[in-house]
This record gives C-alpha cells, sequence and structure tokens, in this order.
C-alpha cells in the first residue's frame, strides 16, 4: 500500500519535470554558435558579436561553445550533444565542413536550423554566410591604393601561398580592378609569393624596391605580407612615398600604421560575423529566408549578395570587410 | 592475493560510484534531458572511437617495459583514408553496396593489424623503446596520410550499408557501441581465459621471470601490437564512416585522452595489470561529463578541469601503491598485484 503510494508519487513527479521540461524546450528558443576553437582572439571576438546578439533579443537563448583544442573530432561531438539537446539552431563555423557534413544533415533532419560560416563547399547547411566576395575584397583594397598612388606609377602585389584560393582571388580582384579602372597604373610585379612568412614577405619587398627604386604601391594579401613590406619600406627611409595597403590584423600592423609605412589595411570583424550568422538563424526559425540585396541590419552585411550553394542551402555574401587605417586601427582589439 | 583483489575492486567501486553519482546528477541538472533517448544514443555513439583508442593504450601498457602505443589515432586516420581511397578503384558502391561496405571494413581493419604489427616488429626484433617506436610510426603514418591526401579530408561514397557502422542503430542502440561493446567482451575474455592473457600479465609484471618461464616475448609483443593497431582501426573505421570522411588530422587530440582513461582506468603504466571493465567505465565516465557540459553549455575548459580532478581522485583512492607505480618509484610494488596462474 505505502510502496504503491510512493510509487505513484514518484512516477508523478517524474511526469510533472518532464512535462516542465517539455514546456521549456518548446518556449525557450537556442541559438548555439559553435566554433573552431575557444581561447584565442579571433573567436573570443566572436564571442562579443554573438553576446550582443542575445542581448538585443532577449526572447532568444543565444550563447557561444567551441573545443578547448582544434580538432574536428572535438566539434563533431558538440555538435552532437547539441543535436540531442535539440537546440533550435547551430550556427557553425566548421574545422572542416566535410567532416561535419553528416552530423548537419542529421540535425537538420531533426527540424535544428543549421547556419554555416566560411564554408562555402560544405552541402548540409541551410545557409553558409561570407563576410565578403573575395574579388570584391581585393579590388577595395585595390581602390584605396590607387586613391594614394594618385592613379598612376609602379606597383606590386605579394601573395602568401599561391596555393591559397582566397588569396589568389583578392590578389586577382585587386589587379583586375586596376586594368580595368587605371590604366596609367603600372603592374610591374604580379603575385609574389611570401610563403605567409613575415620575414620572406620583407626579403622580397626589398628585392623588389631594389629591382624598381620608383615603385609607389604595393599591396598585400597575407596578413604577414604588409609588415614585410613595412619593414622594408621603414629601412628604405621611404616612408610616406610608397603606398602600402593590404589584409592585416590591428594588433601586427599597429606599429607600422602609427609610422606611416603601412597606409592602410583590411580585414574582416569576427564580431560581425557573429551577429550576422545568429541573426540568419533567427530569421530561419521565424519561417524567413534570406532574399538577394537584403538588410540584415549589421555594418557590411546592408545589402547582401545570395547565390545558390553546392548543396540545397544558400550562400550568403556581405560586403562585411572592415577598411582601417592609422586613426581607427585602435577600436579593433585584436 | 587477498589484498590484490581489495584493491582492484576498489578502483572497480569508485568507478560504478563515480558513473553512478555523474549520471544521477545530470539527470537532476538537466531536468531529465540526459537520459533522453536521443542524448543517450548521441553519447553511445560518441564512446567507441576513444574508448576502442584506450582499449589500445591499455594493451601496450599491461604488455610491461614502458610499453605504450601512441601510433592509434594517426594509424586510424591513415586505415579509413587508404580504404576510402582505394575502394572505389576495386569495387563500384551503386552496384554491389555491400560488399563495398565488407571490402571497406576488411581493407581498415587489415592495414591497422599490418601497421601493428611493424609497431611489434620493430620494438620486439629492433628492441626500440616502445615510446620512441609508437612516437615514430604514428609521425610516419601520419606524413602518409598527409602525403595520399594533400592535407585535406578525403570523402568516403555513401553507401547506406557503411553509413549505418558509424550512424545507425540496432534496438535502439548505435551500432558503433555494439562493436565497442563486442571488442570489450572479447578482449576481457582473451585476457582473463586464454594463455595468451595469462602471459601478457606475466610478461608485464616481470620479464626476467617470463623470459625464465619458457614465454616467448618476441611473439607476444608482436601479437600485442598487432592488436593494438586492429583496436586503433576499429576506431578509425567508426570514425570513417561516422563522418563520411577521413582526414589525417582528425581526433589529434585523442592520444592524451585516451591516455588519460587508461591511467583512470586504474591500468599500471609500469606493466601487469589493468581491468577492461575499468577502462570500460572510466570512458563512460568521461563521457557522460563531457555530454553533460554540452547540455548545460559550461566551457570546455571546465570539463578538462573536472577530469583532471577525477584523475586525481582515482589516483589517490587507488593508494599510495599505484601513485608510486606510475612515477615509477617502488619497482617491486605490482608483484603483488599478480593474478596468480591458477596452481596445478
Amino acid at each position: 500500500m505505502k510502496l504503491s503510494r510512493i510509487a505513484i508519487a514518484l512516477t508523478a513527479v517524474t511526469l510533472a519535470a518532464g512535462a516542465i521540461a517539455v514546456a521549456q524546450a518548446a518556449t525557450d528558443e537556442t541559438i548555439v554558435t559553435v566554433v573552431k576553437v575557444t581561447g584565442i582572439n579571433w573567436f573570443n571576438r566572436m564571442d562579443d558579436g554573438v553576446k550582443e546578439f542575445a542581448k538585443s533579443n532577449p526572447g532568444v537563448n543565444a550563447y557561444q561553445t567551441g573545443p578547448g583544442r582544434a580538432d574536428a573530432a572535438q566539434q563533431l561531438k558538440i555538435i552532437e550533444d547539441l543535436i540531442a539537446k535539440k537546440v533550435t539552431a547551430i550556427a557553425v563555423v566548421p574545422y572542416d565542413p566535410p567532416t561535419l557534413e553528416p552530423a548537419l544533415k542529421k540535425a537538420m533532419d531533426r527540424g535544428i536550423k543549421v547556419v554555416t560560416h566560411e564554408a562555402d563547399n560544405e552541402k548540409n547547411t541551410m545557409v553558409d554566410i561570407e563576410a565578403f566576395d573575395n574579388t570584391a575584397y581585393g579590388a577595395g583594397l585595390n581602390e584605396r591604393l590607387a586613391k594614394c598612388m594618385g592613379d598612376q606609377g609602379k606597383w606590386a602585389v605579394l601573395v602568401g601561398s599561391l596555393g591559397s584560393r582566397s588569396q589568389v582571388q583578392w590578389a586577382d580582384g585587386g589587379i583586375g580592378n586596376a586594368k580595368q579602372k587605371y590604366p596609367k597604373m603600372d603592374l610591374v610585379e604580379p603575385k609574389l609569393e611570401t610563403n605567409n612568412d613575415g620575414e620572406r614577405a620583407y626579403q622580397v619587398a626589398k628585392e623588389v624596391l631594389r629591382k624598381h627604386p620608383d615603385l609607389t604601391g604595393f599591396q598585400g594579401s597575407s596578413s604577414l605580407d604588409v609588415i614585410g613590406i613595412g619593414r622594408a619600406v621603414e629601412e628604405a627611409g621611404k616612408v610616406g612615398k610608397i603606398c602600402v595597403y593590404g589584409t592585416g590584423l590591428p594588433t601586427e600592423a599597429g606599429k607600422f600604421l602609427e609610422s606611416g609605412a603601412i597606409n592602410g589595411i583590411a580585414f574582416w570583424d569576427p564580431k560581425l560575423a557573429g551577429i550576422a550568422m545568429n541573426k540568419v538563424a533567427k530569421m530561419l526559425i521565424d519561417g524567413k529566408t534570406v532574399e538577394n540585396g537584403a538588410d540584415l541590419g549589421i555594418v557590411g552585411y546592408n545589402k547582401v549578395t545570395v547565390s545558390k550553394g553546392p548543396g540545397k542551402g544558400i550562400i550568403v555574401r556581405g560586403a562585411g570587410w572592415v577598411d582601417v587605417d592609422k586613426t581607427n586601427y585602435k577600436q579593433y582589439p585584436f | 592475493m587477498n589484498t590484490s583483489k581489495w584493491l582492484a575492486d576498489r578502483q572497480l567501486n569508485f568507478l560504478v560510484a563515480v558513473n553512478l553519482l555523474v549520471v544521477i546528477v545530470a539527470t537532476a541538472l538537466s531536468h531529465g534531458q540526459f537520459v533522453d533517448i536521443d542524448n543517450l544514443q548521441s553519447m553511445g555513439s560518441q564512446l567507441p572511437e576513444l574508448g576502442l583508442l584506450a582499449l589500445g593504450i591499455m594493451l601496450s601498457m599491461v604488455s610491461g617495459n614502458g610499453g605504450i602505443d601512441l601510433s592509434g589515432v594517426a594509424l586510424a586516420n591513415l586505415s579509413g583514408m587508404v580504404a576510402a581511397q582505394l575502394l572505389p578503384m576495386l569495387v563500384s558502391a551503386d552496384n554491389s553496396p555491400s560488399l563495398y561496405t565488407a571490402v571497406f571494413c576488411a581493407i581498415t581493419v587489415a592495414l591497422g593489424a599490418a601497421g601493428g604489427l611493424m609497431n611489434g616488429v620493430i620494438i620486439a626484433r629492433l628492441k626500440l623503446t616502445p615510446i620512441l617506436c609508437t612516437l615514430g610510426t604514428s609521425l610516419l603514418f601520419t606524413g602518409i596520410a598527409v602525403v595520399l591526401s594533400n592535407g585535406a579530408s578525403v570523402r568516403v561514397e555513401y553507401v547506406d550499408a557503411l553509413s549505418n557502422i558509424g550512424n545507425g542503430t540496432f534496438l535502439q542502440v548505435p551500432i558503433s557501441l555494439w562493436i565497442f561493446v563486442a571488442t570489450v567482451l572479447l578482449l576481457g575474455w582473451v585476457l582473463k581465459r586464454t594463455p595468451f592473457g595469462l602471459r601478457l600479465y606475466l610478461m608485464g609484471t616481470n620479464p626476467k621471470a617470463a623470459f625464465y618461464a619458457g614465454i616467448p616475448r618476441d611473439r607476444m609483443l608482436i601479437l600485442t601490437y598487432g592488436m593494438c593497431g586492429v583496436l586503433a582501426s576499429l576506431a578509425g573505421l567508426i570514425s570513417a564512416t561516422h563522418t563520411s570522411s577521413a582526414k589525417w588530422d582528425y581526433g589529434n587530440s585523442y592520444l592524451l585522452i585516451a591516455i588519460l582513461i587508461a591511467v583512470m582506468g586504474g591500468v599500471n603504466p609500469a606493466g601487469g595489470y589493468g581491468r577492461i571493465v575499468c577502462v570500460f567505465l572510466a570512458a563512460t565516465v568521461l563521457q557522460f561529463l563531457s555530454s553533460l557540459f554540452n547540455l548545460l553549455g559550461v566551457s570546455q575548459f571546465f570539463g578538462d578541469c573536472a577530469w583532471g580532478f577525477l584523475l586525481l581522485a582515482s589516483l589517490a583512492l587507488a593508494g599510495g601503491e599505484r601513485v608510486r607505480a606510475i612515477f615509477g618509484l617502488g619497482g617491486a610494488a605490482p608483484i603483488s598485484k599478480v593474478p596468480k596462474p591458477p596452481a596445478a
């Protein structure tokens, strides 16, 4: 008698707890951002964006997580746990896109919204967000370089590695832009390789300066290119006479921006990418989709380009790079 | 004999208690979501890769003489990758899916065995220290995998039966977990009931005595490391089918975790002692903890911290003897733990 009463009570409690859990799951929209690895500057900056999104969307429980070690296997485990947790949406920056295909397919089969970033070869995603179109980014850098050079003079392009698809696209974007718009700009050295090494970039830049003493412009691709060029320009005593633009990180390039050896750098802000991923995830939850030319309300994502992805999903490209020079690089602490 | 049994049970008791405690706390904290069928399946399918690698570490440690197999993860990736690249040339996935699956498994396991036997031969015949030999072969396997794939991940052609190995379920239990449990049972039987197992423990405890007892050291070592290789390739088979791809750096953080599991499972790194059930329970508790932290959205670094704490707690509970053995002090200690051969 007593036992059965206890059993009934226990069952009731379990049912109640279960009901509460289900009710909670139903009302709470959870968007989880999974990054490649936690604890590095780049993804800490992205976390700022996720937190900002969570703050401005009180109805949504949004947070960022990621493996403590850079390992595709660890990232996969986290995603599987999130699928079991039945979150509403997963926004992921894949460590290795192919590794996640089955897991993301499983997530989508179970009705979880999937958004990816920097993975334009991921098949099982609903929306992949790219910060920008690589060609447009290279052209943007070139536009600033041309302005600095007064639309004329000899210039050279450096790339970290010819094997890097994005870097070559940036370089070609810049070269194409100059060819089309500025016939007086004379490209004397197209795509010199620097092996993604600051020291090598410095050597290459020095050689270029020796060969072409009247050179007035450099465009770098790898984030270390501008550092090497900046050193070579400083050493040659040509600060202010040669225009230097390229991809760079504010913390690394700051010294040369101050001295004027580097005129300006560009990069994309992971914080904005974090906000963009979460916003798109929220749109998917609300049953909306991203249209070509849509405004996501984030700097650099005001007029996005939508194209078809490798799978059923779409690729959303912003113009989300940030142009930075001496005056404003301190705003970006990474 | 009595004390050794009591000690062993203490490790087992500790692990059973921790497992239960974690499950209960996790269920309470997650409002029952932890024991939800989806989460149980998810944990079950995550467990085998690491568990199989930990079994390999255990086997090599038990064999003594500083035995350890550091090449497990590299061999797992390499065997899965070679199978994925070789197979489309041999069998058509569309025409004969079951043959495709069978050959995939065969190639993977055969490569694992070959890699493991190579380790064994180097250690036994060339008398190289296991840690140096397997570190070397680990770099070799990784290097071959990088060259074969140019550093990119290799796609495994999608076949239902093959994908099921890593993603399917049988009776609601993930197939990969069935494979793992079957391996645990088989290996447990081999270690406990066969002459091979008895000799392995004896050799790990006291190589000299084993030599005079006529145990063929070289053959034992080659066989043991061969088995480690097969275990690694099973892990590779599961990860390749689970992710439909193979990459040279997949699971690069697994090696240390596998060693952690083995040590937490009470395996004596100095050789001669290790219970398979304890290793299994150590693997489950780590999986429970990591899934719990993900469910709760707690930082992964906190997970590492909790694992470290558990390892220290297990060492403290296991008593001073094991701690001394781990740090290489008091070499005589392990002898008291020999499972003695039944008196003839």
